[in-house]
């Protein structure tokens, strides 16, 4: 996306904290130019990104109405007004599929990782005229955890995605197609795979003697009211939710999240107030007087980080991972080229050359002097690159006038050119691009320097 | 249809000669200016100077862009600003310091040094038709950030600075041309260079439709591309070859 624009730094001292922010390295927007508020920080320049496990790839692959929904998802063609100039798209938020824990924008969050959706900027007619941030919540297991909203308030995820992009984004209504895409993919994001979890939602395999005394914890009625219990509501054997809301003293009445990966959904609660499994137990702790000792809660914590673990929850961000992104959005012309279906080839020429553009800047021009080396290479990917992008727009105007056999004879040779010859191309550039941790940080480091001046009068 | 012969081509591209040595000749005074100015603390002065160099710079980088693109690192480095306008430019406009003598007399030693190579130096049609497709398509790319110049918030100034060039070397040298050789696709060239005059006449950054931007300057790119056949030309390529 673009949004992998290259966000810059202004550091202000204390501003950031790094082990808060998990990485030294952060680029929030900066300048008084930028279509977002100056601070907002995004974290498209994060070199791992949440891996994201899909339903369908297991059971033969993605079908045509999933990529089409990954696609809009991805798109800020499908938001409206700032959010599309900005480059926002869903997957902004919810990065592959999972919550996007740094996400922040001045005056609409009030901390990483919420966001308030009836706050003025992306939609001034949807303003509440209150602070209310909620959690950016990860998409994992969506199937499974109607209903949908912080607070539950739609049974249907149909009607929630709709609200979302018009009501809260200003986007225009969408094609019921688009609509039909979009639930497909998030209904197709599975949850990470949980080893330790067994039938039923009870630990399995080699548990800890903590995790084990957190589970009995965890099905143990509460002291003051033996029809509650924690499993109560976050039931094992059914994705950990209840499928209900309930007040537990935060301010109202919000829907029981799912537990499963939660160890990467972090911050919690529907506001996000909460960092870490130690202040969620001690919330409940105070709340429901439960009495627990020290060791209890650290058993509770145990068991929580157990049951919400996952396999492999992070890739390295490379060449590779977007190129088969890229491949996935692409097969949707191989359905709308024959179709003539104009709209479809729009977005999709639009997001994947939008995404081709980003990808282009990972490959340095021969302006960017804090990377030196690899020229030619770097050279032979941004041309290759931009030639992609330009065959997608000859597809683009080809089925807009009518020509469709014109765009399908541009369509096999963007297939094959990008089954090995682009690779190829990227592979060779690689340690020259900001794939590359050092390139990368040398990259930011100056934009960091240059960013720093205009700190430095005020 | 005809295509076009290159002689016509090569007498037209020497018409650019003279807007060429005007852009970088604004670019050198400008650069001067500001080197004076700053040398007398004079903020506002350096400020508006360095606007004027920048803006000459800009108009003239289908030149630089098809002839000396090496020049990029030397003078346009980015976003490393050890050197060239963005190393002033954070002095000036993000430090709100005047301290740039050292980066200011090497930008006028460089654009000196070019400036003296301009009168002698082969137009090449090909060449020029290179930059003008190479900045057709950079015109496109993502300003969401604040664009390359973004401490002096003077992105938007280089877009249009960018169209003008592209504007300029298209109707001096390849229209006429091209309008004999097929004149519905100069029509199509002369709509899309419209379009994104249109677009970065927007009133601030902020409001230019990124979309249409990337469209039109994609579209643009692919009709001058269509056209390099019927002016007797190769089709450009979209970055120039390493040295």
């Amino acid at each position: 996306m673009i949004l992998r624009r290259s966000f810059i730094a202004a550091l202000v001292p204390g501003l950031l904290v790094a082990g808060f922010y998990g990485r030294v390295m952060a680029f929030p927007v900066d300048g008084d130019q930028t279509t977002l508020p100056a601070k907002t920080e995004l974290n498209e320049d994060a070199l791992d990104k949440p891996r994201e496990v899909f339903r369908s790839d297991i059971a033969g692959g993605k079908s045509y109405l999933v990529n089409l929904g990954n696609l809009a998802f991805s798109s800020p063609g499908i938001l409206g007004g700032v959010a599309r100039q900005a480059g926002l798209s869903c997957g902004t938020c919810h990065v592959n599929g999972a919550g996007n824990a740094k996400f922040f924008v001045p005056k609409m969050s009030t901390r990483p990782g919420n966001f308030d959706t009836t706050g003025p900027l992306f939609n001034p007619k949807a303003d509440n005229f209150v602070l209310d941030p909620v959690r950016i919540p990860s998409l994992r297991g969506a199937r499974y955890l109607a209903p949908y909203g912080q607070d539950g308030r739609m049974a249907s995820l149909r009607d929630f995605v709709r609200n979302v992009v018009v009501n809260e984004f200003a986007g225009p209504e969408p094609a019921p197609v688009i609509l039909d895409a979009i639930v497909a993919y998030i209904q197709d994001i599975d949850f990470l795979n949980n080893p330790s979890l067994g039938p039923g939602g009870r630990l399995i395999g080699k548990i800890s003697e903590s995790e084990r005394r957190g589970e009995a914890l965890f099905m143990k009625p509460f002291p003051h009211d033996p029809n509650l219990s924690c499993a109560g509501c976050h039931v094992p054997s059914g994705a950990f939710v209840d499928h209900q809301q309930h007040d537990v003293g935060s301010g109202g009445l919000f829907k029981t999240p799912t537990l499963r990966n939660a160890d990467f959904n972090a911050p919690y609660f529907h506001d996000g107030r909460f960092d870490s499994y130690d202040q969620v137990v001690a919330h409940f702790d105070r709340v429901f007087d439960l009495g627990l000792s020290a060791q209890d809660r650290q058993d509770l914590v145990a068991y929580l980080t157990a049951v919400g673990d996952g396999t492999q929850p992070y890739e390295r961000e490379g060449a590779g991972a977007s190129m088969k992104e890229i491949n996935d959005f692409t097969t949707v012309l191989a359905t709308a080229i024959p179709a003539g279906d104009k709209d479809i080839v729009a977005l999709a020429v639009d997001t994947i050359g939008n995404e081709l553009r980003e990808l282009t800047e990972d490959y340095p021009d021969r302006k960017n002097t804090s990377v030196s080396g690899g020229e030619q290479q770097r050279v032979l990917a941004r041309t290759a690159l931009k030639e992609l992008v330009l065959t997608l727009r000859r597809i683009d105007m080809a089925v807009a006038d009518g020509r469709t056999t014109d765009a399908a004879a541009d369509y096999r040779n963007y297939r094959y050119l990008m089954a090995a010859a682009v690779p190829a191309l990227l592979a060779s550039a690689e340690p020259w691009s900001l794939f590359n941790p050092a390139v990368h940080d040398s990259h930011y480091a100056a934009l960091r320097q240059v960013m720093q001046s205009r700190h430095m009068s005020h | 249809m005809r295509t076009a012969s290159a002689a016509p081509l090569d007498v037209a591209a020497e018409d650019y000669r003279p807007y060429m040595i005007d852009g970088i000749g604004q670019a050198l005074a400008g650069a001067r200016e500001l080197r004076e100015r700053a040398a007398a603390g004079d903020l506002k002065g350096a400020k508006k100077a360095w606007i004027s160099a920048r803006s000459g710079w800009e108009r003239s980088e289908v030149f630089t862009a098809g002839f000396v693109p090496e020049l990029d690192a030397q003078i346009d480095a980015w976003p490393n600003a050890d050197s060239g306008f963005h190393a002033i430019e954070a002095e000036l406009f993000g430090a709100g310091l005047t301290d740039v003598d050292g980066d200011a007399k090497a930008l006028v030693g460089h654009l000196d040094s070019l400036h003296d190579r301009l009168r002698d130096i082969p137009l090449t049609p090909q060449g020029i038709l290179d930059g003008t497709v190479r900045l057709a398509y950079e015109v496109g790319e993502s300003k969401a950030d604040g664009g390359e110049s973004r401490i002096s918030g003077t992105s938007l100034d280089d877009m249009r600075n960018n169209v003008a060039g592209i504007d300029f070397a298209y109707h001096t040298i390849f229209a006429p041309a091209l309008r004999t050789a097929d004149a519905r696709l100069a029509g199509a060239v002369d709509a899309r260079i419209e379009q994104l005059r249109a677009i970065v006449a927007a009133p601030d950054l902020q409001h230019v439709d990124v979309s249409a931007l990337r469209r039109a300057s994609e579209e643009l790119v692919i009709t001058l591309q269509g056209a390099s056949d019927k002016l007797g030309l190769r089709r450009s390529t979209l970055e120039a070859a390493s040295q």
